[in-house]
């Protein structure tokens, strides 16, 4: 360029300035960046910046056998993976008119719980911990492994199962393991009084989460927001009651609710969540070895399973809210494509940068776990 | 039984014999003619057949070599004994078997079945010998002898049962 | 809504005064049902492959193992699956589908180390370190990947079956062989079992997909008699199906049969006539017998441009599928659609025409580029114990060509069949059929040498001949033919105690105490065949080299003749599928040798 020609770019005077925001942080259960735009300590605008975890899944899973499938889908959201696999094996099922036996329908509802349980605990331990209060974090993980080492004994594997098959689960449950999450339910209700004593009841907690981050019911509802965080607005929505799959229909459990709909009201809604799941879980040990019968029905083999042409959404209430799987096939070995309805992407996107503008920094994180934004879930 | 049969004949010189190079000698006689029968079978039937026959008289070779290779040996009566504690099975299929006239054109299971009746034709011969016979070493020899003719007629039915019968229909 | 308190937090320094949590520096011992590191039993993997097929990750290879043999026919390959620890996620999936149940995981589950290699391991049963951990996820059986069970097949009721001599199995309906198709792994195993090498897994996988026109595509390219090994074919391949190691094997012979019933005859022959050689080659090749082997050998060659001419003794084609196999196991207008499709791509056969009799050996050899001869076992054997030679016995294979040709048959108010093999059953179950049709009653008694648990028939062939109403007498041996007079009334056994000796040679001991007489005005005798070799001429006998009764082959079924070859059951002993193998076989070693030949004016 001739200097001549050379015009330097003139900047107008500003307070902004724009902060990349991760993609570590402690708002986050996996990397995950946000452009922030901020004034201060405040937030003018903000971006998501995903992608870090991006490995593809849905087209992986074009390539992929129906049954294969079945080791890929869990891994697409780390602390709760159960509804994933659960809502895959559903839409499967739905496409190929497969009855799922009694036995194994209670046993999914079983594992669903647990996964909740183990969701929520971690999510009491992050929330908290997104303040800088990491006792809480540790206890959560702690107790949260007592309920893994149950997963291990029903399933040989302690966070990706791939238990949950089209048609059922893979193995019967061992002997004993029942009184055993009985104990572990009972021990992990003990503990609560300890939660409250340091999280729930805390005034520090309580002052910094209160009005961070609130949303309108009508917001919640244009934005696409599910599940715990739905009925932190006021909204009881629930798939178990609303939508019921498997068993939940002849489960005994409420929906509980809190109507501020900020960061607060939505880890108090969680809370009374884990009771629930507690509550389910104790019907579910009741019952269960009243329901015999096969743990899986008949599969054609895998290799040549040619599920029919059809396309289906089957949707779960997971931890993070309403968990849909839209499943095509054209007839064949391979689905021809899977979409992951995930809760996270809706929350941690589009709810994320809409609650973002105006909190102050220190916020973000908080806001973003109180929504239980899964970040390898938006991604996929 | 045609005449080519040695056992008729040398019955009577068996039955005198006293010594056992003297049973012996008879004994390779036998075999000899058998020998000689085959060779000159193997001249009259088609080439197919050819092969069975030539081997037969190869056996009858070989039990010619044995007895004879017997005869030389100076630890012969031990030899004998070893053989007689363990006699081997009598499966008698060959019993059953007609004895054929072996006309020109045999063929191979009527030679199989020639070869049968006259091993079996042997042994029954020195068998009775043995009966006959006084307890000592001349007893010992023909038990041997029988034991050993019907072993060559077991390998026999094994090879007719090979032939005629079916492996996998 | 409470407001919390600024105290009660506090209370978590109580922590402070508890034990610390401490854990052991070994792994704390997994669960029972643990995925950890695979181990894998040698001694019952088969090499299949179906884990590396099925894994997600690509994370396991087949590795050929040079110690271990191959044996094809047991369904058995010389290769162990070999894991790669970089790409496993330990799904299990290769624990749930393996179809002999070896493969399964560990409760080990450490492995620390700066060598990337030690993470691709072949395992055993002693695990990725030796340690000999005990299992943890394997085999379940309320959770096999593996459909065990066949599709059932529709047949006649014996009563039914009894009546006529029309075929008696249905046939699979195409949903039942949509099922079955796609019960198969893909393994291959039958493939290297089958004598001719058919291509069984891309045509029951075209099956799978809908695609009949492709299967029978597939069935061409190695086997031009599939109607008829659709239907009796001894099958091998089920015999080395990796199914069966655990279940049921896939029922190849009746989806072969499927899909060649799916097409009509003309799609058939279209399919045939693909890729064939348009141009003649000027070359002659004449053919003796037309069976399995010796239309096979045709078809071949004519594809390949060669002028065929085979000639054949008795007035239809098809040798022993024909005249020796009963109608109600292969309709014979089946096998005429199998000879038609071979016959159409320009084989001229020429029935009625004995070589030996109406044409020499030597013509032959002085008019065509190449002869092969391929004329069967149509001799019967005779066991010649006393009796045999009285005219009420009578050889089993005599019986089956007189019912074929349609020579009147004396039928016998009772018969006795000797053999326990499927040559025994076909003469067994004609006569009940001839015996219903006449007498209205089956009076049929079979005696075998084997005991029922190791008869040589077909399980299924026992089975059928049962309840038509033949009665299987096991472990019995012929003594000899009872004679009153000149009358034949029946056959005298005795009990056989075993039938190997020590080296397993055949050489049956017998319970000469223990005899039975079965009753019979004709005694069937179902053992062993010949083949009649009279039509080569002394010269040529005398010339040939042999290996026993039969003329010496080298491996491509040429005999010590330059211009001679021998093929099928009269040089391998009876089979359908080995007679199409040497068909091949020797047609692809004319083919090499009369290209290079001067042609024969």
């Amino acid at each position: 360029m001739r200097p001549e020609n050379y015009k330097p770019v003139q900047h107008s005077a500003s307070h902004e300035y724009e902060l990349y925001f991760g993609p570590n942080h402690p708002g986050i259960e996996g990397n995950y960046a946000l452009k922030c735009v901020l004034s201060g300590d405040v937030v003018q605008s903000l971006r998501a910046d995903g992608g870090y975890l991006h490995r593809g899944f849905e087209k992986i899973m074009e390539e992929r056998l129906w049954i294969q499938n079945v080791a890929l889908v869990p891994r697409i959201c780390v602390p709760d993976p159960v509804p994933m696999e659960e809502t895959y094996a559903r839409a499967v099922e739905m496409l190929g008119g497969l009855e799922i036996p009694k036995r194994a329908q209670w046993i999914r509802a079983l594992m669903l719980e647990a996964s909740r349980v183990c969701a929520h605990l971690f999510y009491f331990g992050g929330h908290a911990a997104t303040m800088g209060m990491y006792s809480n974090m540790f206890w959560g993980v702690t107790d949260r492994d007592l309920i893994l080492d149950i997963f291990e004994e029903i399933t040989g594997a302690r966070i990706y199962h791939m238990y949950i098959t089209p048609g059922g689960v893979r193995r019967d449950l061992p002997e004993g393991v029942l009184d055993r999450l009985s104990k572990v339910l009972d021990y992990v209700e003990s503990r609560l009084p300890e939660f409250d004593n340091l999280f729930f009841d805390n005034a520090v907690v309580i002052n910094r989460a209160t009005g961070v981050g609130t949303l309108t019911t009508e917001q919640a509802l244009s934005w696409g927001v599910t599940g715990p965080n739905l009925r932190a607005c006021g909204l009881p929505f629930d798939v178990r009651r609303d939508d019921p799959y498997l068993i939940y229909d002849e489960l005994d459990f409420d929906i509980p609710t809190e109507t501020a709909g900020d960061a607060w009201a939505r880890t108090l809604v969680r809370r009374e969540e884990l009771l629930q799941s507690i509550r389910i879980l104790r019907q579910i040990i009741a019952t269960l070895p009243k329901v015999g019968g096969p743990i899986r029905c008949a599969l054609p083999n895998p290799l040549a399973w040619n599920v029919p042409a059809g396309s289906v959404y089957a949707r779960t209430e997971s931890s993070k809210g309403e968990l849909g799987f839209f499943v095509v096939s054209k007839g064949g070995a391979k689905p021809w494509r899977v979409h992951v309805r995930g809760p996270s992407s809706m929350h941690a996107v589009h709810v994320l940068e809409r609650l973002g503008p105006g909190s102050r920094l220190e916020d973000v994180a908080q806001i973003m776990f109180s929504l239980d934004a899964c970040p390898p879930e938006v991604d996929r | 039984m045609s005449e080519e049969h040695p056992e008729g004949t040398g019955r009577e010189r068996l039955e005198n014999s006293t010594t056992i190079g003297e049973v012996l000698e008879v004994a390779m006689g036998f075999e000899a003619t058998a020998r000689d029968f085959y060779a000159s079978l193997a001249g009259r039937v088609s080439k197919p057949l050819r092969g069975l026959v030539q081997e037969l008289a190869e056996e009858e070779k070989r039990h010619y070599q044995l007895f004879s290779d017997l005869r030389e040996r100076p630890d012969v009566q031990e030899k004998i004994s070893e053989k007689i504690e363990r006699p081997a099975n009598d499966h008698r299929f060959s019993d059953y078997v007609q004895l054929p006239e072996l006309g020109d054109y045999p063929d191979d299971q009527s030679i199989l079945q020639y070869a049968m009746g006259r091993e079996h034709a042997a042994m029954e011969q020195y068998g009775s010998l043995a009966e006959q016979a006084p307890a000592g070493p001349i007893q010992d020899l023909f038990r041997f002898l029988a034991i050993e003719e019907m072993e060559h007629k077991g390998e026999l039915e094994k090879r007719w049962y090979e032939l005629v019968y079916p492996s996998n229909v | 809504m409470s407001k919390g308190s600024f105290l009660r937090p506090l209370k978590a320094l109580a922590y402070l005064g508890r034990p610390a949590v401490t854990l052991p520096m070994e792994p704390r011992p997994a669960a029972p049902n643990y995925r950890g590191f695979h181990v894998n039993d040698w001694e019952a993997c088969i090499g299949c492959g179906t884990c590396a097929q099925i894994c997600d990750n690509e994370a396991i290879d087949m590795v050929d193992i040079p110690e271990l043999k191959a044996d094809p026919l047991a369904g058995i390959k010389p290769r162990r699956p070999a894991i790669d620890y970089g790409r496993c996620c330990w799904c299990a999936l290769c624990v749930d589908i393996c179809p002999t149940g070896s493969i399964s995981l560990s409760r080990e589950y450490v492995h620390v180390g700066p060598d990337l290699n030690t993470y691709y391991i072949l395992p055993d049963e002693k695990g990725i370190h030796g340690l000999n951990y005990p299992k943890g996820w394997s085999k379940s059986p309320d959770a096999d990947l593996l459909d065990l069970k066949r599709q059932t097949m529709g047949e006649m009721e014996p009563q039914e079956r009894l009546q006529s001599f029309a075929e008696m199995v249905a046939g699979f309906t195409p949903e039942a062989a949509l099922m079955e198709a796609s019960r198969c792994i893909q393994c291959g195993m039958c493939h290297d079992a089958c004598p001719s090498h058919m291509h069984a897994p891309e045509y029951i996988r075209a099956l799978w997909s809908g695609d009949a026109e492709e299967a029978v595509r597939q069935i061409y390219r190695t086997n031009p008699f599939s109607e008829v090994c659709g239907r009796v074919c001894t099958r091998r391949c089920e015999d080395a199906c990796s199914l069966g190691n655990r279940g049921e094997p896939i029922a190849i012979r009746w989806l072969k049969r499927f899909a060649m019933d799916s097409l009509n005859h003309e799609q058939v022959r279209r399919i045939a006539a693909e890729g064939r050689e348009l141009a003649p080659s000027g070359r002659k090749v004449a053919i003796v017998g037309a069976g399995p082997a010796g239309l096979t050998c045709a078809y071949d060659l004519a594809r390949q441009g060669h002028a065929v001419t085979v000639f054949e003794a008795l007035p239809h084609a098809g040798g022993m599928m024909r005249y020796g196999i009963p109608e109600y196991r292969l309709p014979y207008d089946r096998l005429d659609d199998d000879v038609d499709v071979i016959a159409s791509l320009g084989v001229e056969i020429r029935y009625k025409t004995r070589v030996g009799h109406d044409i020499s050996m030597e013509r032959l050899r002085d008019q065509f580029d190449a002869v092969m001869i391929a004329i069967g076992l149509h001799k019967g054997r005779s066991t010649r114990v006393p009796g045999t030679n009285n005219e009420n016995v009578i050889a089993a294979i005599d019986l089956l060509r007189d019912v074929t040709l349609g020579v009147a048959v004396d039928v016998p108010k009772k018969a006795v069949v000797i053999g326990g093999g499927n040559v025994a059953m076909d003469a067994a179950r004609t006569l009940a059929r001839l015996q219903t049709r006449a007498y209205g009653a089956v009076q049929v008694e079979l005696v075998a040498l084997e005991p029922a648990d190791a008869m040589l028939a077909d399980a299924d062939e026992v089975r059928e001949a049962k309840e038509e109403g033949v009665v299987i007498v096991n472990s019995r041996g012929p003594r000899c033919c009872i004679i009153n007079g000149e009358r034949l009334t029946g056959l005298e056994t005795v009990r056989c105690l075993s039938i190997f000796d020590n080296q397993g040679r055949f050489h049956p001991l017998y319970d000469h105490e223990d005899a039975q007489v079965h009753e019979g005005d004709v005694v069937v005798e179902a053992i062993g065949q010949m083949s009649d070799f009279s039509l080569l001429g002394d010269k040529l006998t005398e010339k040939l080299d042999w290996n026993g009764p039969r003329p010496r082959i080298d491996q491509d079924g040429r005999t010590s003749e330059p211009w001679l070859w021998a093929a099928g059951d009269m040089v391998e002993g009876p089979d359908v599928i080995h007679a199409v193998a040497a068909g091949h076989r020797a047609a692809a070693s004319i083919h090499n040798e009369i290209m290079v030949r001067e042609k024969t004016p």
